[in-house]
């Protein structure tokens, strides 16, 4: 790398595979003295960098199991249930996108299943199918595409939001009728917690630095 | 304070996994992912999808975003006329979390993403640190306006009972979530090192 400096620079500045440019001031910041729970944060922008973990792998591995056996619950039992004037409306997980559907708004229908159950979901698989190959050490072949897939969609899962939009229409019918909440509802806000913590826990500069110790020479 | 850019060094990090190459490769050396030294048409593709995001704003505001049929009566509601109805309701910390969501969200982040563009294309910031500081709250809050499409999502899915009380989604429920979209990508296709690199120029 260093046959790439050109004339106008520094002399004291050497710039070593262990520097970083920040990605919201293209500041170069040298990472190379972070110990265990060391957190990088850029001292131009005050951006956050990365966060050092010596067992972040196992975590994530951990996190993401478990979010996807809660996500298997929350999506076979009820999520809420509607009781006013002797009738009563049961309500599912996958119903919310599916009862769009039976609407018409095929389209928000896509959305919303996509937001809060396809592409979490799908994220958990990917993690998974990224970190289990960097716990073992094993260069897998889809290694660098799981790795890629996450970090395009993590942007795209509305988990949290979801939850806070499950309060928001409990307060608007809770005076109308009787409401009870259902396992699913639990296992969900389960699911939210571990999802979350495996998404915090994926650090992006640490997992591409483990993949290229794992694929050795292949860069 | 003194920095060095990688720019200035003639490289360029990768946006996927922060790998620094030189600035004529085009494809990242460690994942593959295309390279670019700044978002390419970073200000172009922002401001239109911003406009975009203005215009959709109209009728999801204008159109119902639900309608309640009780009783063979149906009472379509615009997302004013609810936080409106929460607010003689009294419930005022969910008619607050609807109007923060729903309202005052995506306008101050239109505000905030127009002031953004703006700096980095014309004038330069007199302070870069808190303008990263406004991005980065934007980028953050952007799906955070959500909360009122699952609102009206769930309502459809629980409250179904027959003829006596059926929720069904309206029109706007679609053109905010197209909203909620477009502002997200228009966040993620602003390069905020514009704005550092405008301030280095003219602070030379």
């Amino acid at each position: 790398m260093q046959g790439d400096l050109q004339g106008e620079e520094p002399a004291e500045f050497k710039l070593s595979s262990q520097h970083l440019a920040c990605p919201s001031c293209d500041s170069l910041i040298d990472t190379s003295e972070l110990v265990d729970g060391d957190t990088a944060t850029c001292p131009v922008c005050r951006g956050f960098l990365t966060k050092f973990t010596s067992d972040g792998v196992s975590r994530v591995i951990s996190y993401a199991t478990s979010a996807l056996i809660l996500l298997v619950f929350s999506c076979a039992f009820p999520f809420l249930s509607f009781k006013a004037s002797g009738l009563e409306s049961v309500m599912t997980l996958p119903g919310t996108a599916i009862m769009l559907y039976t609407h018409g708004m095929t389209d928000l229908a896509l959305l919303v299943g996509a937001f809060i159950l396809f592409i979490p979901s799908l994220i958990m698989v990917l993690l998974l199918l990224f970190y289990i190959p960097l716990k073992l050490e094993i260069a897998s072949p889809w290694l660098v595409f799981a790795g890629r897939s996450v970090f395009a969609l993590q942007h795209w899962c509305m988990v949290d939001v979801f939850l806070i939009g499950v309060i928001v229409s409990l307060v608007k019918i809770v005076s109308m009728a009787t409401i009870i909440l259902g396992i699913s509802f639990f296992a969900y806000v389960g699911f939210a917690i571990c999802f979350t913590l495996a998404l915090t826990n994926t650090d992006r500069l640490q997992c591409w630095l483990a993949v290229e110790r794992v694929a050795g020479n292949q860069f | 304070m003194k920095r060095t850019t990688a720019a200035s060094c003639g490289m360029s990090s990768c946006h996927v996994c922060y790998k620094l190459a030189s600035q004529s490769a085009h494809q990242c050396p460690r994942c593959g992912a295309s390279m670019h030294q700044r978002k390419p048409g970073s200000l172009q593709r922002t401001l239109a999808l911003l406009v975009t995001g203005c215009l959709l704003y109209i009728p999801a505001n204008l159109l119902p975003i639900m309608i309640t049929d009780q009783l063979g009566s149906s009472e379509p509601s615009t997302i004013i006329g609810g936080v409106v109805l929460l607010v003689q309701l009294g419930s005022i910390p969910v008619a607050g979390v609807i109007f923060i969501a729903s309202v005052m969200v995506p306008i101050s982040k239109f505000a905030a993403m127009y002031y953004l563009c703006w700096c980095a294309a014309k004038e330069a910031p007199s302070n870069a640190l808190k303008m990263s500081k406004l991005y980065r709250i934007t980028e953050f809050i952007g799906k955070w306006s959500m909360v009122d499409v699952f609102v009206v999502a769930i309502l459809v899915a629980l409250v179904s009972l027959g003829g006596v009380l059926v929720i069904r989604p309206g029109a706007a429920a679609m053109a905010f979530a197209g909203m909620v979209m477009v502002t997200m990508v228009a966040a993620e296709s602003f390069d905020p090192r514009l704005l550092w690199d405008k301030m280095d120029d003219v602070n030379e």
